[in-house]
């Protein structure tokens, strides 16, 4: 266990091993993404009061819902970077950040998209889910400023493991906004325990494949982005040397 | 469980029920974030690349 840990650690073994990873992420996230686009825009059926506004939802509820995953994520990296000095937790906490920036702007665009047209508004201050959303937002570009404001070393890593906390005291705020404050964004139903299927299983078996795939996308993203950084920190050893001579 | 294609045209298709504006705008950002949440690390990685290999060359005419 300690063992693989330290190795997990390790830059070198973390680029390799990535490395072998990506072809089969990046080939199950093109199948999942694009069969559930495909399945959404051409054969999912209009919903008796939304219309075709519903396919919307399939691209708003897979981005919306692997948005919460950064703060966490960010957290334990971050903890992690804290009590171990483990430099390749550093790294993934300091990529997640950008990449959920843009995952937070996209649920609030597609949120609006969706919301101008059902609920007749694009935007509703008084609404706690959007609210907190757009609050989880400039966190995140709380976390880029932070950490291009101060060089990396341990007072970045602990104030952005200190964001991040913060970030995830606002998960589980915007996780239950809808049921504590029961303003205009409703309560998750496509899958409902006990039967009470509002949406029907076409809605939430394409659902439920988009959210695989954009998944396996974020995965894919953060991936790449810590490759670039573990090249850059250690341009100086051999190892790399050897992967741009090769390339 | 898979049901039928929805339209019968392809301007219906386009149309999407008369919310095309918004059901494109969606996806269409949702292409643009997929492609760039790629391409911009792919993109860095040749960079760094190139700087290596510029800078290895450097080091050989030094010695």
């Amino acid at each position: 266990m300690w063992v693989w840990f330290a190795k997990l650690g390790s830059p070198k073994w973390f680029y390799e091993i990535s490395g072998r990873w990506l072809p089969w992420m990046s080939g199950a996230m093109v199948l999942s993404i694009g069969f559930a686009t495909v399945w959404a825009l051409l054969f999912l059926p209009p919903d008796y009061q939304q219309g075709y506004t519903s396919r919307i939802l399939v691209v708003h509820v897979a981005v919306a819902g692997t948005s919460l995953a950064f703060f966490p994520l960010m957290a334990v990296a971050g903890a992690i970077t804290l009590v171990w000095k483990m430099k390749l937790a550093d790294m993934v906490a300091k990529n997640a950040a950008p990449i959920g920036a843009w995952f937070s702007f996209l649920t609030l665009a597609t949120g609006s998209l969706w919301g101008s047209v059902t609920w007749g508004t694009w935007w509703e201050w008084s609404d706690s889910r959007l609210v907190s959303m757009l609050f989880q937002f400039f966190l995140m570009i709380g976390v880029i400023s932070l950490r291009s404001a101060l060089d990396d070393n341990d007072q970045s890593a602990r104030a952005c493991a200190l964001l991040a906390i913060l970030g995830c005291i606002n998960v589980v705020v915007i996780k239950y906004s809808v049921e504590w404050w029961n303003t205009l964004h409703q309560p998750a139903s496509a899958v409902t325990i006990g039967g009470g299927d509002v949406n029907g299983p076409e809605f939430w078996v394409v659902t439920l494949l988009m959210i695989l795939g954009v998944y396996l996308f974020m995965g894919i993203s953060l991936i790449l982005s810590t490759r670039n950084e573990i090249l850059e920190r250690e341009k100086n050893a051999v190892w790399v040397q050897e992967i741009a001579n090769d390339s | 469980m898979l049901s039928t294609i929805q339209f019968s045209s392809f301007s219906d298709f386009i149309d999407m029920g008369g919310y095309a504006f918004n059901v494109w705008a969606v996806y269409g950002l949702f292409a643009i974030f997929l492609v760039a949440n790629l391409w911009l690390p792919l993109k860095k990685r040749k960079s760094i690349i190139r700087n290596l290999k510029r800078a290895r060359k450097g080091q050989l005419q030094d010695q």
